[in-house]
């Protein structure tokens, strides 16, 4: 149980980096911090319970996540070339 | 226990330098960093097939996926000084502190698994893995769709 510690601390370092960061791709960075968090528990519980399903999961749940990363990558291309811009606070203009 | 107060500090540095550093390359090559310590994390926790699964993809795609829409995007940064960086090592080693005691009073040993890890992803998840087989098409189409359309525009 004393790893939870170190998840929820990465867990933190996420939400920070996704609350201060304006960059598309650093705010990518963040997202896929806390999923490495959330995956990280999954991994831990299945060490401490001696479950192999657990693993399975993890190894789910890491390849949806990385669906995810290319998805919202391909949308940040897609709008650099629209707006010149990876800055989220240019998004509004995606209005226009 | 010293090798595990190593990868927490590495873990929680590296974790942190990905968020706090400005220039984008260098935060996807210290989020590869935090994939490789963690991964060696899951090694010293005895769960092989989670460690070399967190390092294919998280080095091997998420990370070269990261660089790459980062060549396609204008570098709009302003560069930190060494002050800053070094503030901010300061208070990645202040944040570990909690996390390297946790881990130090740790006194469960772990052991592996009785089962494998193939019959727990056919037997028990089978629907899962064909069904995220289904997912992983639908987005590939997707992002094929989507820059598609955008050349036919340009």
């Amino acid at each position: 149980m004393e790893y939870i510690i170190l998840s929820m601390t990465l867990l933190a370092i996420g939400i920070y980096g996704l609350t201060t960061k304006y960059n598309m791709i650093k705010l990518l960075i963040s997202i896929e911090m806390i999923t490495a968090a959330a995956s990280m528990n999954f991994v831990i519980f299945a060490s401490l319970l001696n479950d192999t399903l657990g693993q399975a999961f993890m190894i789910l749940a890491l390849s949806v996540d990385t669906c995810m990363t290319a998805v919202a990558l391909a949308i940040a291309v897609v709008i650099y070339r629209k707006l010149g811009a990876v800055d989220i606070t240019e998004l509004s203009k995606l209005r226009e | 226990m010293v090798h595990e107060i190593i990868l927490t500090v590495g873990l929680v540095t590296s974790a942190f330098f990905a968020v706090y550093l400005e220039e984008p390359v260098y935060a996807v090559v210290s989020l590869a960093l935090m994939n490789i310590i963690l991964s060696l994390f899951y090694f010293s926790l005895n769960v092989p097939f989670a460690a070399v699964f967190q390092l294919a993809i998280g080095i091997g795609t998420v990370a070269v996926l990261l660089l790459t829409g980062e060549m396609f995007t204008r570098k709009t940064y302003t560069a930190q000084t060494i002050r800053k960086k070094l503030l901010g090592l300061v208070a990645s080693v202040l944040l570990s502190i909690p996390s390297i005691l946790s881990v130090g009073a740790m006194t469960a040993t772990t052991q592996s698994s009785g089962f494998s890890i193939s019959s727990a992803l056919w037997d028990l998840r089978f629907i899962d893995v064909i069904a995220q087989g289904l997912v992983v098409l639908t987005i590939a189409l997707g992002i094929a769709m989507i820059l598609r359309k955008k050349r036919s525009d340009g």
